[in-house]
């Protein structure tokens, strides 16, 4: 394996929402680019409507990312890009859907999620390197609102940190995705690009 | 075309679950029998094994518990069989006592007790730490830290347990077992057949003039296994320099990086102990003596540290040996954690770390799916018992009846306890205790407490939550199931004749949807004392999306003459509900078509799905 970068990626949602299968699909695609990469779950009860996290991380031995210690963040629901930013450090790369969906709590109107303004000020402290997207809706548009995880990863993709482009994301989709999947994933990578560049 | 891991493909690699790792593993060994009891983290293994059962060349097994799945295995290794037998940490608790004489008895045909420990609780009650059970029964531990090692371990562990004879436990924590990693395959030979048992009463019969000398042998094995740990090409050095590190398991991983972060690899000399029992000595020993300082990098208990300490003390070494007084016992390690560690034993600065804080957010803990069974059985339980009753709860999805509003969760300890304990609670109180329990926990160890029950005349009303699968962990099949997603279950075995078969006159049977009738028979159950069985019997929805292929036709919404006194959202807490504009709302994505809303206000209404 060539010699590269560490690169350590947080990622964060609901359970249920698809993020361990787009987890799996990111560490595909960089494996697929010659690159030593380890990936990490923490679920179980979590798939009960509960936080999922997960991790990938290229040039290291670690499945795990400690406090402080990922160079990306990828939120696929805003309140858990907040709650997972102590694991950014400074200066790294946020990538966060805007459209939430609410816990219990907030559903019955006793509690408050914080507003994508607070969120995006919290991120501010942290980083400059933010770039929000409306997922869901893009999913929908794309043609299954699960695929708006697909587009996050396009945007990922093209925003320049990895060591491949969404070219390899489009590969490793053509490659892993079952058939009958493969257009609308297709459309929301291509989607996500553009939402980067927008 | 079977699938990949059972394929004869040396030299391919793929992306596995350390879990999906450890099936490969197997493979290459050559295994035979597979039997388990599925629990997070360990859980796909066997649902690994299950799915290509049908192309594999094994016998599998979901046992009804860890006890029977390790006797099970037992039996099978005596027959010759290359038999592997896995479960979470606390399953072994179950198993622990086959497992201490199988230590005597030992494993002709190789065996493996996977223990998937859990640093953290992830999806645990406890944090365990079941290498001292290795040391306590005398087994040898082999500790993977990477998704290659635990494919190789899996391999290499049953091949040297049938070659000594000795079952050897491959224990893993949560971050392996669901790390992902690139996994480079080997051969995959036929596995043949087994072959079969040789009658030596001596060697497998444990009467006390046998077992004595059968002690003498496992600790003759042991010293064997020793000098295998000597030569292991698990157990390495690397490095220079007077400050050593001793690690192992996943902690080898937080160690590698933590140095390449740092720049410190020159400065440090690491021993990896892949295979960490029996303790390679001489290895350590000239370990020890080459360096100043040891820091032993392990998660949770000092297994490694006590074993090193002893040497040390053996020797007259006067070294310095940190472990736990500088890395906590508790939960999980990481990068920085172990960094720090090392970078105070070298004197250099801690590294730096980020001051952002964040304002509370609110929680989002784990609830009942929407359309969860559960729900309603709780909803009528606490209807009709309030806080007048104690909760005796068990071990699985329904645990989540705890959280308000539902609060029908008071004590647990462990699977199978909320019969037996609710009982106890009962004799010695008085109160008035409802005891709830799974289908799947109920085969697993809710039968003995039922004929303990019944047998002392205990006074507990015992609710079965049956959801017809083994919902939390992934959708297992018991005894109790007539479908799973790999086919029919040929013998399902009624809970309902079972119960009575135990002694148990007063059952019922109800659909907890139909909250008339449920809390009809809670009534009844409740003004009566003795044993008393209620099921509530409807599938999980989530296996009868999957399994069963059905959706219910009909979704709820809330009329217009909705008061907004919101009794559903505060009563059931469905997350298919939620407050809008002064009022509820049901999201016809997420609603399951139950209607058990319908029942507890009259302004909600059923509509056509989709319409």
């Amino acid at each position: 394996m060539p010699d590269t970068k560490k690169i350590r990626i947080f990622m964060t949602g609901v359970g249920g929402q698809g993020t361990l299968t787009a987890t799996t699909l990111l560490a595909k695609t960089a494996l697929s680019q010659g690159l030593t990469v380890t990936s990490g779950e923490i679920h179980g009860m979590a798939q009960r409507g509960g936080v999922v996290e997960s991790t990938v991380l290229i040039g290291c031995k670690s499945p795990k990312i400690g406090i402080g210690e990922a160079d990306i963040l990828l939120g696929f629901e805003p309140m858990e890009t907040m709650r997972a930013l102590p694991y950014l450090r400074q200066g790294g790369l946020v990538v966060s859907s805007t459209e939430y969906m609410p816990p219990l709590s907030v559903a019955m109107g006793k509690q408050e999620c914080p507003t994508i303004d607070d969120i995006k000020k919290a991120v501010a402290t942290c980083t400059s390197k933010v770039y929000f997207m409306a997922n869901q809706s893009i999913g929908l548009e794309a043609g299954a609102v699960q695929s708006g995880n697909i587009a996050m990863l396009g945007a990922l993709c093209a925003a320049g940190e990895l060591p491949f482009g969404p070219e390899a994301l489009e590969a490793a989709i053509k490659a892993n995705l079952p058939a009958k999947i493969q257009a609308v994933n297709l459309k929301a990578l291509e989607l996500g690009v553009k939402a980067l560049n927008s | 075309m079977a699938n990949p891991l059972l394929g004869d493909t040396p030299g391919d690699t793929h992306l596995l679950l350390g879990n999906e790792a450890i099936v490969r593993g197997a493979v290459e060994a050559g295994i035979q029998v597979v039997t388990c009891y599925p629990g997070t983290p360990s859980s796909e293994v066997p649902d690994t094994f299950y799915r290509i059962s049908p192309d594999g060349k094994y016998y599998f097994e979901y046992s009804v518990n860890e006890k029977v799945a390790l006797e099970v295995a037992g039996g099978a290794t005596l027959a010759g069989a290359m038999s592997m037998c896995t479960m979470k940490h606390v399953g072994v608790n179950v198993a622990a006592d086959p497992l201490m004489t199988l230590c005597y008895v030992g494993a002709p045909g190789g065996l493996m007790l996977l223990s998937a420990d859990d640093p953290g609780c992830h999806s645990s009650q406890n944090e365990q730490d079941n290498r001292i059970y290795a040391r306590l029964g005398g087994m040898p531990v082999l500790e993977p830290a990477s998704a290659q090692e635990a494919k190789d371990m899996a391999r290499d562990g049953l091949l040297l347990s049938r070659k000594h004879g000795a079952p050897l436990l491959l224990r893993t924590t949560t971050r392996v077992n669901h790390l992902r990693g690139p996994v480079e395959f080997g051969p995959a030979p036929d596995p043949g057949k087994p072959e079969g048992f040789k009658r030596n009463p001596p060697h497998f019969v444990p009467i006390p003039a046998f077992s004595r000398p059968m002690h003498v042998r496992l600790m003759e094995r042991m010293e064997a296994l020793r000098e295998e740990a000597e030569n292991s090409p698990y157990n390495t050095v690397t490095g220079n320099g007077k400050y050593g590190i001793v690690c192992s398991g996943i902690s080898r991983a937080y160690v590698a990086d933590a140095l390449d972060n740092a720049g410190l690899a020159d400065k440090v000399t690491v021993l990896e102990l892949g295979f960490s029992n029996p303790l390679p000595e001489n290895k350590c020993l000239a370990f020890l003596q080459s360096v100043d300082t040891v820091l032993v990098v392990e998660e949770l208990e000092p297994v490694v540290e006590n074993d090193l300490r002893v040497l040390a003390q053996k020797h007259g070494l006067s070294l310095d040996i940190k472990g736990k007084d500088v890395l906590p016992r508790n939960g999980e390690f990481d990068v920085t954690m172990v960094e720090n560690a090392i970078r105070e034993g070298l004197g250099e600065a801690p590294v730096p770390t980020c001051e952002c804080s964040l304002p509370e957010l609110p929680g989002r803990p784990p609830n009942l799916c929407a359309g969860c069974p559960h729900r309603g059985t709780y909803y009528a339980a606490r209807k009709v018992f309030g806080d007048d009753a104690v909760y005796s709860s068990d071990i699985g999805c329904y645990t989540l009846g705890l959280l308000p509003p539902l609060q029908t969760a008071d004590f647990l300890l462990c699977m199978g306890s909320s019969i037996s304990a609710g009982g106890g609670l009962a004799k010695a109180s008085g109160q008035k205790v409802v005891a709830f329990i799974g289908d799947s926990t109920f085969f697993h160890s809710g039968l003995t407490g039922v004929a303990n029950a019944v047998f002392n005349a205990h006074d507990v009303l015992i609710v079965i939550l049956d959801n017809r699968t083994t919902a939390m962990t992934g959708h297992q099949p018991n005894p109790g199931v007539d479908k799973t997603v790999i086919g029919d279950n040929d013998h399902p075995l009624d809970i309902e004749s079972a119960v009575r078969g135990l002694g148990v006159t007063e059952v019922r049977t109800v659909n907890p949807f139909n909250q008339k009738k449920t809390m009809a028979a809670m009534e009844e159950l409740g003004t009566m004392s003795g044993v008393r069985v209620l099921i509530a019997k409807e599938p999980c929805p989530l296996y009868t999306r999957r399994v069963y292929k059905k959706v219910a036709p009909q979704v709820a919404y809330v009329a217009e003459s909705c008061t907004g006194r919101f009794d559903c959202l505060d009563k059931l807490a469905c997350p298919a509900m939620f407050k809008e504009g002064g009022k509820a709302a049901v999201n016809p994505i997420l609603c399951n078509g139950c209607m058990l809303c319908l029942q507890v206000c009259g302004h909600i209404k059923a509509k056509k799905r989709g319409s």
